[in-house]
């Protein structure tokens, strides 16, 4: 190991990445403005720093003694810092010593049409870097234990495949679904594109194993309320609301729901169907107990009585459990798009315009209408149905969503395809923008639509409906663009092909979990390509929608890879933590206290006895708020301590 | 009088074309109404044409906004918030003000154009459609407070006007595709108004077309006619003398054109909440005097209607 | 038969230039061509105007008549493309700057010169011009004149030299010009036309005949 006393002597290299970035710097220049920096001793380019060859350039004078520090001039640290990390320790220095200057995201791709100001900034860049390359000091990365349990938050077909990979590896998992039953949307759906095989049929077996696993605990109608803790030791809060039905003692017979009088839209059926306020949310419900929902009963207990097992307690509370978990998976899923603040679609006002999750409960054979759709109007089956795409999604309209929400197109083909089996005779429209069929058998899926089953493509998006006061028809404006002409179109039925969003709770788990969400709402992955499934919260992992939009088959795999990537942690036992966590100095804290409140994952802890204020290194994110709320100084914060910041302040600004 | 006593009681009236040089009825009884209300309209004097958003910003903006923002400066002299009754006008004067209070190099560019005439735009009066004024600050509970005529069993069509509420950013509604704040006001006079198929839609005079293509901007009048015709309603209720002229002459012109008769009193909306208030129909312009001229509106007599509902008329 | 090169579509984005002038214009290249703005066009259902093909026009290129015919009059500004366009394309106010680029190139429609005229006079758009309406408005015991520019005569100078220094006059004197220009053109056409027209009937009879 090198030792850091030693006067710094940098090596700077500087990667042309392609032609991303030599394609707007000029990087000879660059290499011969770097040599002539304070403390650089060595100052090289190459095309691709991160290919064995780059890392072997570093390597080589390193181990030749020429350099002990490494300043990197390339791509995001995001991208590559840990392969040039490696590297470093590899040859045998302190991998800390180590700085990495993005040139690439902060400059050349950014100020790609400014060549000239480019190069300066470029020049500040790097500069800054080996100011701050001279004051690093070398860090000991840290270990800590990863309990062998897992939370996965909520269970949906991405949850429950979570929860059972990792169950069947043997870890303790803890599943928590908001709803009274688990299946999430996937539970709704009647078949699945583009295979048409039944969801409830692929989905209950699922439910089922999950409900008997013995390494998974189902806490059902339950939410997460609290989350403290880092990687591998989450000490986790979860709520479960009250029953108000004993759920061991329950045997799910339905005869208090039989006596019930109480009757109310089921979510399940998306209001479609009525069911009792003490209700089972479907048959195939996992765990199959009643519930009472508190906001309809009228507490005539008429239930009470019928109850053989006296199940019953309506002095059923809500219930803190609290528990420790090595690492935690989001599977929260999605809410359907309410396209009822839409007027011009009439939703809401006129009873013959449904949602496309409407659509899939009529289709379904347990549905409102056992699998023979309707007009809800007057109970018809429908001559000829309109789809409408794009409701919700890929508009800038206030409410809406600008991005495309990926299963719409395909759905609404679905539909179209087995009301035309049902009633081969039906007329059936599909208003589009774009038809995005881009999955394994999509297109395929697409064309047989068109050519086999008839359905109509219209390339327009529906400008706005009104409806015949005669029939309850509805009455279709839009243009077909590709015949340049304004039709008017008049249907039985309109099916609005809503998007998925976010769902509205997504903020609170946000926060709870400290996970960032994207500006759609979505949460953030840690990078987009390379690290699709993991947060920027070491432990935490999201899959499925709660991600952003996506189908089942990308669903599932999604939740097998988290599945895979926090079992990988859980089965090594230990993890690394980055040691850039914040550091007391204790003869000179008056214990203000002010960074006890400050700091935002309660990593500082008081000890009044002892007067004596710690920082707990793993629960320390480096974040830096105590570091600059301290008006004592007394503490610092590794690898961004005062004197290497101000080194790069003081170079970036050449008149101080 | 009104009962909030913290509204603004003085504005400058901007009159514009149509309601003062062919359907001064909408100016006479806006004026009368508003004093009951307690709400003084002052002259603004030296006014011209707003200038009309669709024609004369469609052939120079930048002499559309010269104008309208000149328009302007005369209320910022009197220090009075402007009053309009066109929704036309109300789009030109209520946009330029948005653009030159939004947009500084506009505003620079406009008035370098303004100080050859002695003129500054200082962006400090609000641009207020009387519906507004009616609906936000006096309020139809106030007005069905004043009314001792009220017009009950009368089926109204109500015409909004595009420009009163589109675009939306700059309305004081905000973004709604199926509003009642107009319907409510008119129900306060004791009338009805009725839903109509494409209620929303333009009357066609907007936009040049009603000059420049007639046939075009006569057929979207008719289609309209024709809707308010299914509904069954006995009269035409707006807030826009350009409407109002397209509704009024428009039903001789469809008729000349498309042979098809219609025969709606057209009532600006200050008519109508006069009539409900109990002044006098001839004031109003509702019942023609001795002295009106021939060949000058209204061209579907409004007279009969008034009849109708008014007791001992 | 025509030639199917003459039918090729030239690609120009000249057009995009002078509309983005305006910044505010810019969100039109964000247009995905959903058609919701002609769907709902009141004019589109009665005249020849397709919004969505307009702003396409103006996004790759005008056709050669754009600016020419009655296209882009026959928008009544309405605004209900504005409100419901998914991508917040600014589409009323792009016909609108494209009716100011077709005016500035002396398209205007006659009608909207005689307005303009009445505008430069007077400072009013529909000014009073007969006695018959100061008598209306005295029946309404009103003043004969409002006290609009009609009262001020200073206003109306202040309308003017406004009027003057944006050149608005000389764009209308330019629109009439231009207008006498194709009328001129049309008239000179006009005996060739009827030639062709005649040629053409002949035609038309022989092939009847046989
Ligand atoms: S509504 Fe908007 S996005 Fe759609 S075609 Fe019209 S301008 Fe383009
Ligand atoms: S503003 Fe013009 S183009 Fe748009 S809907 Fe209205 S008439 Fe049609």
């Amino acid at each position: 190991m090198v030792n850091s006393d030693e006067e710094p002597r940098i090596g700077v290299y500087i990667c042309d990445c392609g032609v991303n970035i030599a394609g707007v710097l000029d990087n000879d220049e660059l290499r011969e403005y770097a040599a002539t920096l304070p403390n650089v001793v060595k100052s090289e380019r190459y095309k691709f720093m991160c290919s064995e060859i780059g890392q072997k350039l570093i390597q080589e004078d390193i181990e030749n003694g020429e350099i002990n520090r490494v300043v990197v001039a390339a791509c995001s640290p995001r991208m590559h810092e840990n392969t040039f990390r490696k590297a470093t320790r590899e040859a045998g220095l302190n991998e800390f010593l180590f700085e990495q200057a993005n040139i690439r995201e902060h400059d050349s791709w950014v100020h790609m049409r400014q060549q000239d100001d480019a190069q300066s900034i470029a020049q500040d860049i790097v500069r800054m870097a080996v100011a701050k390359a001279s004051k690093l000091e070398p860090l000991e990365v840290m270990k800590v234990e990863v309990k062998p349990s897992a939370l996965v938050i909520g269970a949906g077909i991405a949850g429950i495949n979570v929860a059972k990979d990792l169950g069947d590896q043997g870890f303790d998992v803890t599943l928590v679904e908001k709803t009274p039953t688990i299946g999430g949307h996937m539970a709704q759906l009647d078949k699945t594109f583009p295979t048409m095989d039944c969801s409830a049929c692929i989905i209950t077996p699922e439910m089922v194993e999950v409900g008997n696993h013995p390494n998974i605990n189902i806490l059902n109608y339950a939410e997460v309320t609290k989350v403290d803790g880092f990687v591998g030791n989450f000490k986790v809060e979860i709520t479960k609301k009250p029953h108000y039905v004993d759920q061991e003692a329950c045997t799910g017979c339905g005869g208090c729901s039989d006596v019930c009088p109480v009757i109310t839209g089921n979510e399940f059926d998306e209001g479609m169907k009525e069911r009792k306020a003490i209700y089972l949310p479907f048959p195939q419900a996992v765990p199959n107990k009643f519930t009472i929902d508190m906001d309809h009963c009228i507490k005539c207990e008429l239930c009470k009585d019928e109850c053989e097992p006296d199940a019953i307690n309506f002095d059923d509370k809500p219930k803190k459990i609290e528990k420790e978990f090595g690492t935690i998976i989001v599977t929260t899923g999605y809410k359907a798009f309410d396209p009822s603040d839409y007027t011009p679609y009439g939703f809401g006002r006129f009873p013959n315009v449904i949602t496309g999750l409407q659509m899939e409960r009529e289709l379904s054979s347990f549905g409102p209408t056992v699998g023979k759709p309707v007009r809800p109007s007057d109970g018809k089956a429908p001559h000829s149905i309109a789809f409408f795409q794009c409701v919700g999604s890929r508009s800038f309209q206030p409410g809406m969503n600008n991005y495309c929400s990926r299963v719409c197109c395909m759905y609404a083909m679905k539909q179209a395809r087995q009301y035309k089996e049902k009633h081969p005779e039906a007329e059936i429209y599909i208003l589009y923008m774009d038809i995005r069929a881009f999955g394994k058998g999509y297109e395929e899926f697409y064309e047989i639509a068109a050519r086999e089953y008839g359905i109509n493509f219209i390339r327009g998006r529906a400008a706005e409906v009104f409806e015949n006061p005669e029939n309850n028809n509805i009455i279709i404006r839009a243009e077909d663009t590709l015949l340049k002409r304004p039709i008017e179109l008049e249907v039985d039925m309109v099916v609005l092909s809503v998007g998925l969003e976010a769902q509205e709770d997504a903020t609170v788990i946000s926060r709870l979990l400290n996970v960032s969400q994207t500006a759609d709402g979505f949460f953030m992955e840690a990078h987009p390509k390379l690290r699709p499934i993991d947060t920027l919260s070491d432990g935490i992992f999201v899959a499925g929608v709660a991600q952003g939009p996506k189908d089942i088959p990308d669903t599932v795999a999604q939740a097998k890879g988290a599945a895979s990537g926090a079992a990988s942690l859980m089965a090594q036992g230990e993890v690394e933590i980055e040691p850039y966590f914040s550091v007391i100095n204790n003869a000179l804290c008056s214990s203000c206290l002010s960074c006890v409140d400050l700091c935002p994952y309660t990593a500082i802890s008081y000890d009044k006895l002892a007067n004596l204020v710690t920082i707990n290194k793993a629960l320390c994110k480096g974040c830096g708020t105590c570091t600059a709320a301290c008006p004592c100084n007394a503490i610092t914060q590794n690898h961004f301590k005062v004197s290497q910041i101000m080194a790069m302040i003081d170079t970036a600004i050449p008149t101080r | 009088m009104t009962e909030s006593s913290d509204i603004t009681r003085d504005y400058d009236l901007y009159l514009g074309c149509v309601a003062p040089n062919r359907y001064p009825m909408i100016e006479a009884s806006t004026v009368q109404v508003f004093k009951k209300l307690g709400i003084n309209l002052h002259d603004m004097k030296g006014a011209s044409c707003c200038p009309a958003p669709g024609v004369f910003r469609s052939f120079d903006i930048p002499t559309w906004r010269a104008i309208a923002s000149r328009n302007i400066t005369i209320a910022e002299q009197d220090r009075r918030d402007i009053a309009v009754m066109c929704n036309g006008c109300f789009g030109t004067l209520l946009e330029a003000n948005h653009l030159m209070n939004s947009h500084p190099d506009q505003r620079t560019e406009t008035n370098a154009i303004l100080e050859k005439v002695g003129r500054q735009f200082e962006g400090t009066v609000k641009v207020r459609h009387i519906i507004d004024i009616l609906y936000n600050d006096v309020g139809p509970k106030a007005i069905s407070d004043m009314v001792i005529q009220p017009l009950r069993g009368v089926k109204a069509a109500v015409h909004y006007g595009c420009h009163l509420l589109k675009p939306s950013e700059t309305r004081p509604w905000g973004k709604d595709e199926n509003p009642t704040f107009f319907d409510d006001i008119v129900e306060a006079s004791g009338a009805e108004s009725i839903d109509y198929k494409d209620k929303f839609m333009c009357c066609g005079a907007g936009g040049g077309v009603r000059a420049a293509i007639k046939d075009v901007s006569m057929d979207f009048t008719r289609e309209k006619l024709s809707n308010m015709k299914d509904a069954g309603v006995d009269i035409i209720v707006d807030c826009c003398p350009f409407c109002h002229l397209q509704f009024d002459l428009g039903q001789v012109e469809v008729k000349a054109m498309f042979g098809e008769e219609y025969r709606f009193p057209v009532i600006y909306i200050s008519q109508l909440l006069g009539l409900a208030m109990g002044i006098s129909p001839y004031d109003l312009g509702l019942i023609a005097t001795k002295d009106k001229p021939p060949g000058t509106p209204p061209f579907i007599p409004t007279e009969p209607f008034v009849k109708k509902v008014v007791e001992g008329m | 038969m025509v030639l199917i090169k003459e039918q090729i579509k030239k690609i120009d984005k000249s057009i995009v230039e002078e509309v983005v002038e305006d910044e505010l214009l810019e969100r039109f290249k964000s247009c995905y061509q959903c058609g919701t703005c002609t769907g709902g066009c009141p004019s589109g259902r009665r005249a020849a105007i397709r919004t969505r093909d307009v702003i396409r026009q103006a996004l790759v290129g005008l056709d050669d008549d754009l600016l020419s015919s009655d296209l882009l009059w026959l928008c009544s500004t309405c605004y209900t493309c504005y409100e419901r366009c998914p991508r917040d394309v600014p589409t009323t106010d792009i016909i609108i700057k494209l009716r100011n680029i077709a005016s500035h190139r002396g398209l205007m429609k006659g009608p909207h010169l005689a307005v303009s005229k009445m505008l430069i006079e007077t400072g009013h758009g529909v000014p009073i011009n007969d006695e018959k309406w100061s008598n209306l408005r005295k029946s309404l015991k009103l003043t004969p004149l409002p006290p609009t520019v009609h009262s001020f005569p200073e206003a109306v100078k202040e309308v003017q030299t406004i009027i003057k220094e944006l050149k608005f006059d000389e764009l209308i004197a330019y629109g009439e010009e231009v207008k006498k220009k194709l009328a001129e053109e049309e008239k000179k056409r006009a005996p060739e036309r009827i030639e062709e027209l005649e040629a053409e009937l002949k035609q038309l009879k022989e092939e009847a005949g046989k």
